[in-house]
């Protein structure tokens, strides 16, 4: 706070309390645009790093996935391609963002962001703004790179805005709302690997779903990389995504649930 | 290498007193002593290790198949029969050096270096120790795959010499990382594409005829293929050729590798 507020005894007249709204909601803008140029500034090493490694996981994994299949007929090839943006942004989801966070964990940092005055949402808005925003040069990237790859033509809807956007909001804040609640570093790291072996093998991002056991496929259905994969790839082809609206409906709940766990870790005192 | 000189001793000095640091007693004890440090520092890790080795080897044999509506038999027996490499070379070529690293965050990799131990037996007893998770990962990894895709592998003895040139070739390849690059963040970037490279661009789980031509000719030259290829000929009757060829590339790469940890380990600071 600013501490021009006066604390008077008794209960403030209405323009007072709107002055002192606006007050707040006037710092917590500027504490977000502040904590913005701290993470953008306080990264600017990691982040071209982050950046490089999206794309090569995004890419590399649809090139892999066509030497494993070998003769790849049209439709496979699509998937594949459309699937590789979504790879590209659980790569920040679940290495870039939490190894972020590890390395604040190991370095202190958290203790010093956590004693700023500003307000620990705004610091947690900045980090998801920044890696959401990570996320779209790496899709675009990759999206050309596999098309060409594959040689295959895209047309994008309008709506890869909300589906890349959602998609990637949703990466980043379960990504963090993990790390965050997990606290040890070493557990934090060995989960990391353990997800990208999982979502490599057993998510169906890069072929269909009914290729999967029934119970395997129940069971993505509900966790978030099956829907994240859907709504990226509903937006940019066609024919290939029904019952969308459910997958955006997922999306927002884990994204919801993420910020919750959130909010729960880092709005304690310690 | 590291085998200090005893003073020279006079002939009348008894021969239980003086410290015999040569000799295959000598080097016998040293492995042995080192077998047992290496044993007792995994102690813990050891059990997660192998627990990690099976998901990794049933979880790409399960895993892999689900990439194809109706995988093709040639395609399973591939996969199967190529899981074993990547089993033998975790520990060795990917564990390894991020063991190293962690030793030298920690500051116990001076200590290690100082043991009283011929630094050819630390390399020995490492690898036979690494060798103790990798093995029931491999066999388990094999049995789920026969079981899954139905199908037997004709099981050779060769496969023995196959296995121990693999897992040798993995582990020195490692160990020449480990010790050659000192900066720990770089070791773990370097073990992180090798995971890579291994995985998604070695024809170690599929023919090589499914790279592009170029990748297929390089491969040809690094030791990936050359291991899958003795492997699956000590486990698939006539789907390889060209194993002695690829005996002699794994042999030239430990040669290398044995040579640069030579230099690396075995000189005095």
């Amino acid at each position: 706070m600013d501490g021009t507020v006066t604390e008077q005894p008794g209960r403030p007249s209405t323009p007072d309390l709107v002055s002192r709204v606006r007050r707040v909601h006037g710092h917590w803008l500027e504490s977000y645009v502040a904590m913005l140029r701290f993470d953008i500034a306080s990264q600017r090493t990691s982040l071209p790093g982050f950046l490089i490694m999206q794309i090569l996981f995004g890419v590399g994994t649809a090139i892999i996935y066509g030497f494993y299949i070998g003769q790849l007929s049209r439709e496979a090839a699509l998937f594949i391609v459309s699937g590789a943006p979504a790879l590209a942004v659980i790569a920040i989801g679940v290495v870039a963002v939490p190894s972020m966070v590890t390395d604040r964990q190991t370095a202190g940092t958290w203790d010093f962001i956590w004693s700023l005055p500003v307000p620990r949402s705004a610091s947690v808005a900045s980090t998801f703004t920044v890696y959401t925003g990570l996320t779209f040069p790496g899709i675009v990237v990759t999206l050309a790179l596999a098309s060409w790859r594959f040689g295959l033509h895209l047309h994008p809807t309008p709506m890869v805005i909300p589906a890349f956007l959602l998609g990637s909001l949703m990466a980043t804040s379960v990504g963090f709302g993990t790390a965050q609640v997990i606290r040890n570093p070493l557990v934090t790291n060995v989960a990391t690997n353990v997800l990208i072996f999982v979502v490599f093998l057993f998510s169906p991002v890069m072929f269909p779903i009914d290729q999967f056991p029934h119970w395997l496929a129940e069971v993505q259905r509900v966790l978030p990389i099956y829907p994240l994969a859907q709504v990226m790839r509903a937006s940019i082809t066609n024919g290939l995504v029904h019952n969308v609206s459910i997958c955006y409906a997922i999306l927002a709940g884990w994204t919801v649930a993420a910020w919750t766990a959130t909010a729960w870790v880092i709005g304690r005192r310690r | 290498m590291a085998v200090a000189v005893a003073p020279p001793a006079s002939p009348s000095v008894a021969p239980n007193l003086a410290v015999a640091r040569a000799g295959p007693r000598y080097w016998l004890h040293g492995y042995w002593r080192m077998f047992v440090w290496d044993l007792m520092n995994l102690r813990r890790y050891l059990p997660i290790l192998a627990s990690i080795l099976i998901l990794q080897g049933t979880g790409l044999v399960l895993g892999v198949g689900l990439f194809f509506r109706h995988i093709p038999e040639s395609a399973a027996i591939y996969v199967v029969s190529g899981v074993p490499v990547l089993s033998l070379l975790t520990v060795g070529l990917i564990f390894e050096p991020q063991i190293v690293a962690d030793q030298r965050a920690e500051g116990s990799y001076e200590f290690v270096r100082s043991l009283p131990v011929p630094r050819s037996m630390m390399t020995m007893a490492w690898y036979t120790v690494s060798l103790i998770p990798a093995l029931p990962a491999m066999v388990i990894a094999l049995l789920v795959g026969m079981a899954r895709y139905h199908f037997h592998l004709d099981v050779t003895p060769s496969v023995v010499p196959a296995v121990l040139a693999t897992s040798f070739t993995g582990m020195i390849m490692g160990y020449a990382l480990a010790h050659g690059i000192t900066n720990p963040m770089t070791t773990r970037q370097v073990s992180g594409m090798l995971v890579f490279v291994l995985f998604g661009f070695s024809p170690v789980m599929f023919p090589a005829t499914q790279l592009p031509h170029w990748l297929a000719e390089v491969n040809l030259w690094l030791p990936f293929e050359s291991m899958a290829t003795i492997i699956r000929d000590a486990l698939v009757k006539g789907m390889v050729t060209g194993v002695r060829r690829a005996y002699l590339v794994l042999g030239a790469w430990a040669l290398v590798s044995g040579l640069v940890t030579a230099r690396v380990v075995g000189h005095r600071r």
